[in-house]
């Protein structure tokens, strides 16, 4: 059995002259989660809708359970749950309406998964659609995506006005796909959740791949600005002379710094003087970028 | 109801269906049931057309000089304007929200998240706007019936439904226009637009021609020809007409399938 279940091989998408994605390569391999992460207008969507045959690519191919994607979506899309982007349902319909007639299409679902979901996700199926909030239409969205337990789950931007509780409730759905050994390819624009759910990460950057890592090694590179309230004036030296920390700044006590990777030698310094206050600034996209470039590894083609 | 797209756009479209049947339910009632009190007047209203320029009133009535007529009377005040333009106007708008219209609302990528094929999604939604247009030509006919029971005609029921059912063909002929159009290019508007512009050209090219002369030997290019040229209302549908509009609107079936089986989805 093959392991792989995305595959793309140079992947190209113009529209017209105005870049899509370029040159996108990358390996799903069965039973992980990966994640696809990028801000908005990267790129994501346009890759994820080539995936789908939705668009077709101007350069390149992908794979998926080994079948061309131009030629045989449908037998692909029987076999995978999707959940667009900037989702739009029926709004004439309820969510129950719509997710019958989504199961009727797919010609199978087990009515009792899906109330299961809908309890779990806390989503009320007999409004009518037009009447819910984005983060309800959201739940319904990933409930289709998800009922008809597929090998494959392609969600985009899945987590898109959840309330923080029902995030963690697809965390676990997500945890259990993949304890099933279903494979999950997610499209995100924050960080910290590709970290907490994903195994390894592809980055994408106006259109291109600038690199695929596994989250431990995406950790170890993650710049922080860290800054530390001292009770009392420090030297900048101790500081300045750790490895792995950087642009140090001393002023009145208070210590201002980007560190790569783990936190663990700053602090092991700082705990010998007196400490107020620490303040850490999680890393935004393009300092996660930055910190990739600065690396000298992962350049753009 | 839900359980193919065939069947969702048909039940999207329940309530239109029910207030466009009732409509030309009643428009078809009771300009028949003035027949009886405009035959009485018709002298006078002959007069009152001859006095007008030709060129000025064929365009809105056509060439049914017998106003006193049943049949004259039912195609100039029903036949040659009023029923192709509401099969027109409710075709047009189905066949340009198909496909055009989900994607505008942006629901295909949903739609198509299944395992559908394209040309399926394209294909039912043609079924659908069969059948909704057969249904209204039902209502129409319907009118028409109610209406003979209550005053002398004198068409025959097979007749009106002949005729009713050649604007069915006319509708849908430019329905799968206005279908194709959305199909190749994602856009309602564009297929709004190409749609209803043709359709306009095409009944003033088929009811100038008469009095124009420059446009007399163009006029078979017109569809509207092709549903009334022959007078089906007195004469009987045509098969030689009906199938052109039938192979016309397959032509344009088959541009739309392929149209859309090959494009970018709208986003």
């Amino acid at each position: 059995m093959n392991n792989t279940i995305i595959r793309t091989e140079g992947l190209t998408k113009f529209y017209g002259k105005q870049r899509g994605v370029l040159d996108i390569n990358i390996e799903v391999r069965r039973g992980e989660v990966f994640g696809y992460l990028g801000p908005n207008g990267a790129g994501k969507t346009t890759t994820i809708r080539l995936l789908l045959d939705f668009i077709r690519p101007t350069r390149g191919r992908a794979t998926i359970f080994d079948l061309n994607t131009r030629r045989t979506s449908r037998e692909i899309r029987q076999r995978i749950g999707h959940l667009p982007g900037e989702l739009a349902l029926y709004e004439n319909l309820t969510g129950a309406e719509l997710l019958r007639y989504v199961g009727h299409l797919r010609r199978g679902m087990e009515w009792r998964f899906v109330e299961e979901l809908a309890a779990r996700l806390d989503c009320n199926l007999s409004q009518p659609i037009c009447s819910l909030s984005h983060g309800n239409k959201q739940k319904i969205g990933l409930i289709q995506a998800f009922m008809h337990k597929p090998e494959l789950l392609i969600l985009d931007e899945p987590t898109l006005g959840l309330d923080p509780l029902m995030q963690q409730e697809f965390y676990r759905l997500i945890a259990e796909a993949k304890a099933e050994g279903r494979t999950v390819f997610l499209s995100s624009h924050i960080l910290p959740e590709v970290e907490r759910v994903c195994d390894r990460v592809g980055i994408i950057r106006e259109g291109r791949l600038i690199a695929v890592e596994t989250v431990a090694v995406l950790k170890a590179r993650t710049l922080r600005q860290l800054e530390i309230h001292f009770a009392t004036p420090v030297p900048r030296e101790v500081f300045a002379r750790l490895a792995g920390v950087r642009d140090v700044i001393v002023e009145h006590g208070v210590l201002r710094c980007t560190v790569i990777g783990t936190l663990d030698a700053l602090i092991k310094v700082a705990a010998q003087f007196q400490v107020v206050n620490v303040i850490s600034h999680e890393p935004s996209l393009e300092e996660i970028f930055l910190a990739y470039y600065a690396g000298g590894e992962g350049h753009a083609a | 109801m839900l359980r193919n797209v065939f069947l969702k756009t048909l039940r999207d479209q329940r309530r239109a269906l029910l207030w466009w049947g009732i409509g030309l339910l009643a428009i078809a009632l009771f300009t028949g049931l003035l027949y009886p009190s405009i035959r009485q007047m018709a002298p006078e209203y002959d007069k009152l057309l001859k006095t007008m320029p030709e060129a000025l009133i064929k365009p809105f009535v056509g060439e049914f000089s017998d106003f006193a007529s049943p049949e004259g009377y039912l195609n100039s005040s029903l036949f040659f304007l009023m029923l192709p333009l509401l099969f027109l106007v409710f075709a047009i708008g189905f066949g340009s929200n198909a496909i055009a219209g989900e994607e505008e609302r942006g629901t295909m990528d949903l739609l198509l998240s299944n395992p559908l094929p394209r040309w399926r999604v394209v294909a039912e939604k043609f079924a659908a706007l069969v059948v909704s247009t057969i249904l209204l030509a039902f209502a129409f006919w319907l009118g028409l019936a109610i209406c003979a029971l209550a005053v002398e005609l004198g068409v025959s029921l097979g007749r009106m439904a002949e005729a009713t059912m050649s604007g069915a063909l006319l509708g849908l002929a430019f329905g799968a226009l206005a279908l194709a159009v959305g199909c190749a290019c994602g856009d309602r508007g564009l297929s709004l637009g190409v749609a209803s512009a043709v359709a306009v050209a095409a009944y003033f090219l088929n009811s100038l021609a008469p009095v124009v002369e420059v446009l007399e030997r163009y006029r078979r290019l017109s569809p509207l020809y092709y549903y009334i040229g022959a007078d089906p209302l007195k004469n009987g549908l045509y098969l030689g007409h009906a199938a052109v509009l039938i192979g016309l609107t397959g032509l344009l079936l088959v541009v739309a399938l392929l149209a859309f089986e090959r494009r970018d989805l709208a986003v």
